[in-house]
């Protein structure tokens, strides 16, 4: 079963004779249960599609299922910006639950869910250092029950032994919960670690797709060879 | 609290307790002396019994004027109020509508605001009606527009972040969003500018009164005082004078106010006076720094820092945010602003800096080759045309294509990547001993990330110079230098070739950090592994390693006492280097390494 799909997506950014077509007609699926990761450098137009998912900017051509709001969630790169800082960590769980489900006892378990405390409840974002202030991000993103998360450069703005952590932690929920996820990232170590399936996105396309291991030993695109070439290495 | 005894924080408590007694207490104490005439004495100058003099009917002025200062006070903050009432109305409905209706009244807001204010609020006194509370409608709703522009432009920048861009995935409404995510985070300057409004409504109070269109008589404020008393100027000038000096101290009353609520909130600090720094070019080193340190306050971000760089070595520097690696780099190119403190000695050669975001450092109003030029101009002292011709020449060196065209363009006209480049080339143009490069490749793709990296190593295999270059990536670090330098918490903890740190460090934590990081060979099986805990703050004046709390080796003796940097570790346990021979064994044996992704072992 797919639980997101894009389907000839397509995506102008800018009014008139300055409008670029951004996202130049994708289509992707992500399967109920697995993790897709996408790839590709700035500018590629990997965020801008999952902006489009999430409703944030409006689709030139194309379909996104499932449409229903909420049922598609992002957790966004900058965890310093992505929190309201004059909102307490437990306020901004509890708004982003359905109205029915508003109790403190849902919201302390998502904290543990992620790792935080209990305690973290009453605190403000500035009392949280960037690796924790993910967690609340995805705790949030959770919080809305939604089918499919998306988690765009959820990693970019964190130390390499925070990145670890929240690695770990999205790998955990992800099997714990049976998690459907679209992974986004520009470095391919971090989306070959997480992902089951990998796409590679270059100019507004998906230049090429495939099982994880395929792709990284086998790449069948000159961008993607490129791509793989470039990388520093440590061993 | 340090705050208030600062020489602004005293001014305004004493002027927030000059309105307070005058608008609490002034009716209370002068309002028999302020309707008492006294026909023995009209239009008097000051005496003993009237400080002030008398008006036309023989009563006393400073008692009017006391009297009258909650009157005028209290209407000024009348139509202050309608003013941000209003003014948040206003400017905070472009957040609540749709895109279109949004603009509609952004429009309307940039029209009106065109519009002097004093004279919106001459016509609409006339039409509202004479009178104090018409008046204060009148000015109030005359500061609306100027309100509800800054309102809306505060509330425009809030609207463009992530988190209401989070709450809107979450399916926040618009009236929630305005309440809840965007008003309390633009509160602060809203204060201020109604403090400030407060003074200027004052003011504006007392013009329509003078004019005759505020509060009529038998009421008074401070604006028909004034009026009254400037028919009588020479008979008796004080008259006029009170009410006059009345007003510019309430005036003033508010500006001070509203100033330090700006420093309040603003977190404006002292400037402090910029350190000194030294530098000598030392013969044989290209640079050597030697007892660094950097603080702020009881802050010490970089705390003992001693390192030598020969004359075209590529050193890098790696740590995590906070460990002081680009505060050293700042501080090497005496670039720390105060209130920072530099201390310690750093001789260097001529220095150029690279920096992460070539954008903010390119000056976006100049063209790339004068900015080149400049240096030359400066440092070389050559004329225009040559210099011209050598900022060329540098950008053709660091292979930008058609370096001529690409010299005549603007910053934001070129590529990330080209920008970088545009950047190295005016480092190379005052002929540089040490290029510090800081995170330079941080903010590009990993396929220019690649090219900048062998331009460096190309530009210092060229030139000579040096590379010092800072990065929180171990892997980029290990590109292009051949030593490193660990640092954590203000200190370096390990001084190592590269060849080393691939082959195994011995200080525990760069072996931590070394296997947190995933790579293409991870096992995607295995978590990856972490480093519980987190780095001590800066201020934290604790003794002993500052990786002892979370290092598994440690033991008492590392949180007492620092180990000294011997044989290029700090560290009272290091990890035994493997030798060739016991690789094997010691990569089965050890726990740690089978349990998670391990160091390369």
């Amino acid at each position: 079963m797919t639980a997101l799909e894009f389907h000839d997506v397509r995506v102008r950014l800018g009014r008139g004779r300055h409008a670029v077509e951004v996202v130049r007609g994708v289509d992707l699926e992500v399967p109920s249960g697995t993790v897709v990761g996408l790839v590709g450098e700035s500018g590629c137009g990997k965020s801008t599609l999952a902006r489009a998912a999430v409703g944030l900017v409006p689709l030139a051509a194309g379909r996104i299922s499932p449409e229903r709001r909420r049922a598609v969630q992002l957790v966004f790169q900058d965890p310093y910006s992505s929190l309201d800082p004059r909102m307490s960590i437990g306020a901004a769980i509890t708004e982003a639950l359905p109205r029915s489900g508003r109790t403190a006892g849902e919201v302390a378990r998502l904290l543990e869910l992620v790792g935080l405390e209990r305690e973290h409840a009453a605190r403000l974002p500035r009392h949280l250092s960037g690796g924790q202030r993910q967690r609340v991000a995805l705790a949030r993103a959770l919080a809305a029950r939604p089918e499919v998360v998306i988690a765009d450069e959820i990693t970019s703005s964190l130390d390499v032994s925070v990145q670890g952590m929240v690695l770990n932690l999205v790998r955990e929920i992800q099997r714990e919960l049976g998690l459907t996820l679209l992974f986004i990232s520009h470095n391919l170590a971090v989306v070959r670690y997480v992902s089951d399936r990998v796409a590679v996105m270059s100019q507004g396309l998906i230049v090429e797709q495939g099982p994880v291991d395929a792709v990284m030993s086998d790449p069948r695109d000159p961008y993607t060879r490129t791509l793989l070439d470039s990388i520093p290495r440590l061993r | 609290m340090r705050r208030l005894r600062s020489p602004l924080g005293v001014a305004a408590v004493v002027s927030l307790a000059f309105l307070l007694f005058a608008v609490v207490l002034g009716p209370v104490i002068w309002a028999g002396d302020a309707v008492r005439t006294d026909t023995l004495a009209l239009t008097q100058g000051p005496s003993a019994a009237h400080p002030m003099g008398t008006d036309g009917l023989g009563r006393d002025v400073l008692a009017r004027v006391m009297v009258a200062a909650r009157s005028t006070i209290g209407l000024a903050l009348l139509a202050t109020a309608v003013a941000v009432a209003g003014g948040l109305l206003l400017g905070g409905l472009p957040a609540v509508l749709g895109r279109r209706a949004g603009r509609l009244v952004n429009g309307f807001i940039g029209l009106v605001v065109a519009f002097p204010g004093l004279l919106i609020a001459l016509v609409l006194a006339v039409v509202l009606g004479t009178g104090g509370r018409s008046a204060a409608l009148a000015i109030g709703l005359a500061s609306v527009p100027a309100f509800a522009r800054l309102t809306q432009t505060l509330a425009a920048s809030v609207a463009g972040r992530d988190f209401v861009a989070a709450a809107r995935v979450l399916g926040v409404g618009r009236v929630r969003m305005l309440v809840r995510h965007i008003l309390p985070n633009i509160g602060e300057p809203l204060i201020v500018q109604a403090t400030l409004g407060a003074g200027g409504a004052l003011l504006a109070f007392a013009a329509l009164s003078f004019l005759g269109l505020g509060v009529q008589a038998p009421d008074y404020d401070w604006g028909l005082l004034l009026n009254e008393g400037l028919n009588r100027v020479y008979l008796n000038p004080a008259a006029a004078l009170a009410p006059g000096i009345a007003v510019v101290l309430a005036g003033l009353a508010f500006n001070v106010l509203g100033e330090f609520a700006a420093q309040v909130f603003g977190g404006r600090a002292a400037v402090a006076r910029p350190s000194g720094r030294s530098a000598r070019p030392v013969p044989g080193d290209a640079l050597t720094v030697t007892g660094l340190r950097v603080s702020y306050g009881d802050a010490v971000p970089v705390k003992d820092v001693s390192f030598t760089v020969a004359p075209g070595e590529r050193v890098g520097i790696v740590g995590e945010s906070g460990s002081g690696k680009s505060l050293t780099a700042l501080a090497v190119s005496g670039l720390v602003e105060p209130p920072g403190v530099v201390s310690g000695s750093i001789a260097s050669g001529e220095t150029a800096m690279v920096f992460q975001d070539p954008m903010t450092s390119l000056n976006p109003a100049l063209r790339v080759g004068t900015q080149l030029a400049e240096v030359a101009r400066v440092h070389g002292r050559l004329a225009r045309r040559a210099a011209w011709e050598r900022a060329v020449t540098r950008l053709d060196d660091v292979h930008i294509a058609a370096a001529a065209r690409v010299a005549a363009q603007y910053p934001h006209e070129l590529s990330g990547g080209m920008r970088q480049r545009a950047m190295i080339a005016m480092g190379l143009m005052g002929g540089p001993r040490v290029i510090i490069a800081d995170e330079p490749t941080t903010a590009l793709d990993v396929t220019v990330q690649k090219q900048i990296l062998d331009l460096l190593r190309e530009v210092s295999s060229t030139t000579g110079a040096a590379i010092l270059l800072i990065s929180h990536d171990l892997a980029v670090v290990a590109q292009l230098c051949s030593r490193v330098l660990v640092m954590y918490a203000g200190v370096i903890v390990e001084d190592l070739t590269v060849e080393r740190l691939l082959a195994g460090p011995a200080h525990p934590y760069t072996r931590a950090l070394l296997a947190s990081v995933p790579d293409m060979a991870a096992d995607r099986s295995l978590p990856l592994a972490t480093i519980p805990g987190r780095m001590p703050s800066p201020a934290d004046p604790a003794a002993g390693c500052p990786f002892a709390p979370r290092c598994e080796r440690a033991d008492e003796h590392c949180r007492e006492e620092l180990p000294a940097l011997e044989a290029g570790v700090r560290c009272w346990h290091p990890v035994d280097r493997p030798v060739a021979s016991d690789a094997v064994r010691a990569g089965e044996s050890g726990r740690d390494d089978l349990r998670v992704n391990g160091v390369g072992s």
